[in-house]
């Protein structure tokens, strides 16, 4: 076991090894942030589509019109829809306020409902929310057969296009999140792994001398480590400065827009990508030293 | 001190590095070790800093077999001994005082006795005005005896030298040999190999030849070519 002044010298090797080739630093910190700064602006992309996904999903729900029921009956059946799987939420609407929406949609145009009103055609319903949107169409077949429900609106056609195209989306995203992160990786290990080729005589100079190889190993994994993390910092902090910026200006270009809010979002990027600086800067160098030490 | 009994080396490709040599070699002794291109001198030193081991025989320092070392025991086997090589190997990137101080970092030395002792080394080999400097505003001459103040800086009992004046003029290399000398005196078993015809014939010390893997002359008072 070293003595932990000896982790003291490796910390200064370390540290002088970065300052006296700092060409290799500068080479290698700009890899790192590049690799991660490209996979973060890809995963802002991919959580942005996921929530607009999830937004449209969220949306869908089943209408069941209601024949003329007894408040009783309309109790009994608002307990039988809810004990259908999957069903979160059964809000009652009754005549009145389908007409005050009615009313609401058509704003300026609606002088020709006029005298509709005493004789309110629509009819009562209850409008049936699901967990997960793919449970929508067994929602919908489940209350069809309820006794007091005359017709299911649930607009299948388009609910079942709108459910391939958000499938889609998130496998597509998911796709491309994986090939960019397997290339970033490949980038950052690469670029240790030459700057540690760059230096394999030092590393057998250090082994002629008596070097164990932890000895050797330590001072460059404590590199790895902070050119990882000094990667992963101004990969973090150009992403989330830009992506403040942008939700910012978007926001006011299309308020309606599901826009993924910054906060707390972009500190669990930063922490990520952090992450993922630090790990792969040990990783890289532990691993690629081995081939220059003993076996 | 050091001790070859039988010692074969053969590489996969089927080439015969060394063959059956036998050597041993006293504590305090100098010892130079001659022949040509490719006659196993390098393989020699590779198996005495076991970067190699040998295919067979036994190859004993302090009468411990370094052919027998766990990988891990041998950094600590390394350490007992001092090595010079031809091209310097110093630490492109590191000062004088630095490289020297290395091998004392390596075994946990207090960092005030290693000032003292770098100071002493360096003053020993006549760099200590150059302490602060680089490899590479140093003649080959001066970056050799670094090497050398490295490899003594921890007293070891054995300094291999391989061919510490290989890439140096005759007048640098003397200077290089005296210093080799002095530590020699100092009770350090020293084995050089060499090409330098002028040195071995001048000092008169022993000489080991070896010719196509074969120990083929061993004189106390030897010369170059015999």
């Amino acid at each position: 076991m070293v003595k932990p002044r000896t982790f003291g010298y490796f910390f200064e090797s370390a540290g002088k090894s970065l300052v006296r080739n700092s060409w290799m630093t500068l080479a290698s910190i700009s890899t790192v942030a590049v690799s991660l700064l490209v996979l973060g602006i890809f995963l802002l992309v991919a959580v942005n589509i996921n929530a607009v996904a999830a937004n449209v999903e969220g949306q869908l729900q089943v209408t069941a019109h209601l024949a003329t029921l007894s408040a009783a009956e309309r109790g009994r059946l608002e307990t039988e829809i809810k004990a259908i799987p999957g069903v979160t939420e059964v809000r009652f609407v009754p005549q009145s306020e389908a007409w005050q929406r009615l009313l609401e949609w058509y704003g300026d145009n609606q002088d020709f409902l006029a005298g509709w009103e005493e004789e309110n055609p629509l009819r009562d319903s209850f409008e049936i929310r699901a967990d997960v949107s793919h449970r929508v169409p067994e929602i919908a077949a489940a209350v069809t057969v309820l006794a007091g429900v005359e017709e299911v609106l649930w607009g299948r056609e388009i609910v079942e296009q709108l459910l391939a195209i958000t499938r889609m989306m998130r496998l597509v995203g998911i796709g491309l999140m994986v090939a960019l992160a397997l290339a970033a990786l490949f980038i950052i290990a690469n670029t240790i792994r030459m700057a540690i080729f760059a230096r394999r005589r030092e590393i057998g100079i250090m082994r002629y001398i008596g070097a164990t190889n932890w000895f050797i190993r330590w001072p460059f994994v404590i590199e790895g480590l902070v050119l990882g993390l000094l990667g992963g910092m101004m990969a973090a902090s150009v992403l989330a400065w830009g992506y403040y910026l942008a939700v910012r200006a978007l926001v006011q270009a299309i308020p309606f827009w599901p826009w993924v809010q910054p906060w707390p979002f972009l500190q669990q990027l930063a922490l990520l990508l952090l992450s993922i600086g630090v790990v792969i800067g040990i990783l890289g160098s532990g691993l690629s030293l081995r081939r220059y030490l003993d076996a | 001190m050091l001790e070859l009994s039988n010692v074969t080396k053969a590489y996969p490709n089927g080439s015969v590095a060394l063959n059956q040599v036998n050597m041993l070699v006293e504590r305090g002794e100098f010892v130079f070790v001659v022949g040509a291109s490719g006659a196993g001198k390098t393989t020699l030193t590779k198996l005495l800093l076991r970067e190699e081991k040998p295919t067979s025989g036994k190859i004993a320092i302090n009468g411990k077999n370094i052919a027998k070392l766990r990988p891990h025991e041998v950094p600590y086997l390394r350490r007992s001994m001092g090595v010079v090589f031809q091209d310097f190997r110093l630490m492109p990137t590191w000062t004088v005082e630095e490289n020297v101080a290395f091998a004392m970092v390596v075994v946990e030395t207090a960092p005030r006795l290693i000032r003292r002792r770098v100071a002493e080394v360096l003053e020993l080999v006549g760099l200590a005005n150059k302490h602060a400097q680089l490899p590479s505003q140093l003649s080959g001459g001066e970056q050799q005896r670094v090497a050398l103040a490295r490899a003594i800086v921890n007293k070891p009992m054995l300094l291999l030298a391989d061919e510490p004046t290989g890439n140096l003029d005759p007048e640098t290399s003397w200077g290089i040999v005296k210093l080799l000398l002095d530590i020699n005196s100092t009770g350090t078993t020293m084995l050089m190999v060499t090409h330098a015809k002028q040195i071995v014939d001048t000092l008169r010390k022993r000489v080991v030849e070896l010719e196509s893997g074969c120990l083929t002359r061993d004189e106390k008072c030897g010369i170059y070519h015999g």
